[in-house]
């Protein structure tokens, strides 16, 4: 075993036993976006680096909609937000898009993305479920409930445990990823050996963790259920047969309370799981008296414990919105890998245990900070600075979704979208949005760390038929339908310009265009021509 | 992140621009491929020169999903229980015989290394793909990129105006796209199943080239202003991507046999893995360095004889044609012809006279670029049990792959905190089978 160097650094208990003093903290009282800003300015100052300035309306308008509401802003909505002369705008908006129906699509779309990414088939229920949840804004530890040991019976909850239900034929994919989605670790490679560097992370950790989801099975029926017995033998670097204890990532144990069950009712009970597993005409399963995996939501949620559930959500909601997580990668929280910010991170995740795991309140206050919002340009002499300072905004794919309902809203005539009207019109609207660019969804990558974009996507927006007949098509319900009665070619291109960056096009970008058009010898294959050229720009196919 | 851009040698001697170059950010030392005119200019550095002879080098996979059988391969035990009908044949290399069913691959061993000893324990047919594709098994913490990505990532031409990992995967049994896993994007296969040209390869007929042309050019103007002021990695991407539209549009006619005379044609044949043999030969030429040719259907559960009888003659005929046209353009010296599969067959055949999966004692080959023509390596028991000699695990046989091409199995791929051996740990070379 010669893994030494290639091991993540994973030493719970050191990281927590560093962790701050609560006291050395700023007020717990303070609301989010100031705490934010308190924490990463000083990080700022103290290194005596002076941030990029905060965005313009535009695009910020356009950011917090594609972040919101998961789609580029109309015409109409950005230009309210900018001609408005309000004080406190911003904070109106913030808090508009938060109670409109596109948020719920949205934060459902991520919280998908988090924790079914790479999962396969139609999940219909399952994404029903998130739904929901998000509207209702069904608090993050009851969502851990219902994931890992919602009731089956009940159809909600039983939506919900499809997350334990698609990984539970793999124990390895099961214990690997409920640890990095909910406690920001990858313990994948304590597997094979203890840790060679950090005392106190072994291979008991790792078969610890996996002990309690031994006994999971899935039915026939397709339900989630446990088996009365079983744990989670391994072999020791030593060589040594072991039998692993039920063991939390921080140490904490949990005894299996002995219950005398006499070998007849053993062989009993073997038989009816056997009989669950085959048979698809068996009762209800039968529900053991121990449930390891609901040993397992305890604990972890235990004073003390629930720091690793706190810290690893706040996390991923911080890279959600600014592109990188305090502590990065996502999955290496662990103290061989400290947060650029320790105390901001202290911070957010106290304030989001005492305030029940409202993911939502967490997701206002990032937003409406200053670090959120700043300009993703860096023109100044020096290098752009280094991307854990949260200088500068960083730059994010859209998700395969966002692009393609970005790409559908920024080639359809202004008016088709109306999401500032309000009314029963619009949701019905943005639902049917949602399915209808499923389909072309499916040709992007879903964004990752160091996400690249293959020439398999730009040939697909160069030659397919797709693009052409659809968002280059020349009807009235297109942008370039709508723009093609105009007769002045100035107007022509700010629409569209508009349309697709929620901004005029700049002098330079104007001339241009304009010549491009003027060189056409059919005006309406010049405009398409001329739109493709703006949807197929970076500055569509990244929030910036 | 870093913005500063590496150059090819890792000196910032002669550093090129930063987006002439993608993944700096990700991967120490060099990044190979072309971003633009400036990257032109960098060719004419003297230490690019090592550099670019060793990236002439392309590898040819033949893929014989679902199985194919070493009995009635590489790996013959005639007179033998398990040996099945088949007989063995003397080939050019004396002493080393292979089953009747390859009559002309067993006049050109002289050009090929027979591997008899691979071990890889894992006979499911997803499982076993992902191994063999990747040279590793399944890890969650890492999305491991397989065979040619790497080779993409090691051996594609800066000057490049091809594809650089091409896949054809014509028949559907265990069709699967493969990917470029942590080295991103940029890696990831021109896959080819329906049709016999790339996806979306060909211009759209309502517009005239010259209208294309002036497209592109605009939008990279327009794009320009976007990325001038923002400096990511991503973002360069996007460019690069669409920069490389053209050139792998011009590269369409590589996949066009047509444009090959009768006689060639005649001398692949004329099934589709034979016209596949020559179009991967096609772009080699052109500078391809990883080609991926599938043949399925190998998966012989039942009637495991018959099934070898026409896919051997298919396959037999692919690759002597490949290998002799290789070896006639000068260009086998510097291609790597691979046969490979998820898994062999078992030595019992069972009541349907088929033979079922079985990933203990089986076998693969590797001609040309590197290799030690005539070699065999390993060794399996009289009855194809098990190997008694020279076990090879995928990792082995990945390390040798890489060291025929002279690429350094000790590389090391830089994730994050984490460095990532280009092969699995522990994994060796099979020294005595390279050149």
């Amino acid at each position: 075993m010669n893994l030494v160097r290639d091991l993540l650094t994973l030493s719970i208990g050191l990281a927590l036993a560093t962790r701050l003093h609560a006291a050395d903290l700023i007020a717990p009282e303070l609301p989010i976006e100031q705490a934010v800003d308190h924490y990463v300015q000083t990080h700022l100052a103290e290194r005596q680096v002076h941030p990029a300035p905060l965005a313009d309306d535009g695009t910020l308008v356009r950011r917090t909609v594609l972040d919101l509401q998961g789609r580029i802003p109309t015409i109409a909505e950005a230009k309210k937000y900018i001609e408005s002369t309000e004080p406190d705008k911003r904070l109106k908006l913030v808090d508009s898009l938060l109670a409109s129906p596109d948020f719920s699509y949205q934060f459902r779309n991520q919280l998908d993305d988090l924790l079914m990414s790479g999962q396969k088939g139609n999940q219909n229920e399952w994404r029903e479920y998130l739904l929901k949840s998000v509207r209702q804004n069904r608090t993050w530890d009851q969502m851990f409930r219902d994931m890992l040991i919602g009731n089956e019976e009940d159809p909600e909850t039983k939506a919900a445990t499809t997350f334990v239900r698609v990984r539970a034929k793999e124990l390895d994919e099961l214990t690997n990823e409920t640890s990095t989605i909910f406690f920001g670790v990858n313990v994948s490679c304590a597997k094979c050996h203890d840790h060679p560097l950090v005392d106190d992370w072994k291979q008991d950790h790792y078969f610890g963790l996996a002990s309690f989801f031994q006994r999971t099975y899935v039915t026939k029926k397709n339900v989630v259920a446990e088996k009365f017995t079983g744990e989670v033998k391994f072999k020791t670097t030593k060589g040594e047969d072991k039998v692993a204890r039920l063991m939390f990532l921080t140490g904490t144990t949990v005894e299996e309370p002995v219950i005398e069950v006499s070998a007849e009712d053993r062989k009993k009970q073997d038989e009816e799981v056997k009989k669950q597993t085959q048979n698809d005409k068996a009762g209800p399963a039968p529900k053991p008296p121990f449930s390891p995996r609901a040993k397992l939501v305890e604990i972890a949620l235990q004073s003390g414990n629930d720091q690793l559930f706190a810290r690893a959500i706040v996390n991923r909601v911080w890279a959600m919105f600014l592109g990188r997580g305090l502590v990065h990668p996502l999955d290496q929280m662990h103290s061989g890998n400290s947060a650029s910010h320790p105390e901001l991170l202290d911070w957010l995740a106290r304030d989001l245990i005492s305030h029940k795991y409202d993911l939502q309140r967490l997701v206002r206050g990032i937003v409406l900070s200053q670090a959120y919002a700043r300009s993703s340009e860096w023109s100044g002499s020096t290098a752009s600075p280094a991307a854990d300072l949260f200088a500068v905004a960083l730059i994010r794919p859209l998700s395969p979704r966002q692009y393609s309902m970005s790409l559908r809203m920024a080639s359809a005539a202004p008016e088709t979208y109306k999401p500032e009207s309000g009314g029963e019109e619009w949701p019905k609207r943005r639902d049917e949005l949602e399915r209808n660019c499923e389909g072309f969804a499916h040709q992007f990558e879903q964004p990752s760390e160091n996400f690249q974009v293959g020439v398999d996507e730009a040939l697909l927006f160069s030659n397919s038929s797709q693009v052409a007949d659809d968002y280059l098509r020349d009807s009235s319900d297109r942008l370039i339908g709508a723009i093609r009665p105009e007769t002045d070619k100035a107007k022509q291109i700010t629409i569209a310009y508009w349309a697709a960056f929620t901004r005029p096009p700049s002098g330079e970008e104007l001339a241009a265009c304009e010549q491009f058009l003027d060189k056409r010898t059919e005006p309406v294959a010049g405009l398409r021509q001329m739109v493709w050229a703006l949807l197929t720009s970076p500055e569509l196919r990244f929030n910036h | 992140m870093a913005h500063t851009n590496s150059s090819f040698c890792g000196s910032p001697d002669h550093g090129v621009s930063r987006r002439g170059f993608l993944g700096t950010t990700v991967f120490a030392g060099a990044t190979a491929f072309a971003a633009n005119m400036r990257v032109m200019d960098a060719l004419k550095n003297p230490c690019l020169a090592a550099e670019l002879k060793r990236q002439q080098k392309s590898v040819i996979l033949l893929w014989l999903g679902g199985g194919a059988s070493q009995f009635e391969t590489w790996d013959p035990k005639p007179g033998r229980l398990t040996g099945g009908p088949f007989r063995a044949i003397s080939t050019d290399v004396p002493s080393v015989q292979i089953s009747e069913l390859l009559p002309k691959m067993a006049q050109r061993l002289k050009t090929t290394a027979i591997i008899r000893s691979l071990n890889t324990r894992n006979a499911d047919h997803g499982g076993g793909t992902r191994l063999m594709e990747t040279g590793r098994a399944m890890e969650q913490a890492v999305d491991y990129p397989d065979l040619g990505a790497l080779i993409a990532r090691e051996l594609g031409r800066v000057d490049s105006q091809v594809p650089d990992y091409v896949s054809m995967y014509s028949e559907t049994e265990g069709r699967h796209k493969g990917g470029a896993g942590f080295l991103g994007a940029r890696y990831a296969p021109t896959f080819l199943t329906e049709s016999m040209i790339p996806p979306n390869i060909r211009r759209p007929d309502s517009m005239t080239e010259i209208d294309h042309q002036e497209r592109a050019d605009l939008q990279k103007l327009l794009a320009k202003r976007f990325a001038d002021k923002r400096y990511d990695p991503s973002v360069a991407s996007h460019g690069m991507a669409y920069e490389r539209v053209r050139g792998i549009m011009a590269s369409e006619k590589l996949f066009d046999i047509n444009l090959e005379p009768q006689s060639a044609r005649d001398f692949y044949g004329p099934t589709q893995f034979q016209e596949q043999c020559l179009i991967s030969r096609r772009l080699v030429e052109a500078g391809v360095p990883f080609v991926k040719v599938a043949r399925a259907w190998w998966d012989s559960h039942g009637q495991n004889f018959e099934t070898h009888l026409e896919l051997c003659a298919d396959l037999d005929q692919g690759m002597s044609a490949l290998l002799d046209d290789l070896q006639q353009r000068g260009l086998l010296e510097s291609t790597l012809v691979i046969t490979l599969a998820e898994f062999g067959r078992t030595p019992h055949i069972n009541a349907s006279l088929g033979r079922d999966h079985f990933a203990s004692a089986w076998s693969c080959t590797l001609s040309g670029c590197g290799i030690k023509g005539g070699a065999v390596y390993g060794k399996t028991d009289e009855d194809g049990q098990k190997v008694v000699d020279g076990e090879m695990k995928s990792g082995d046989l990945f390390a040798t792959i890489f060291e025929a091409l002279g690429i350094d199995h000790k590389k090391e791929y830089q994730l994050g905190a984490r460095p990532i051996p280009i092969v699995d740990f522990g994994a060796k070379p099979a020294m005595e089978i390279l050149a």
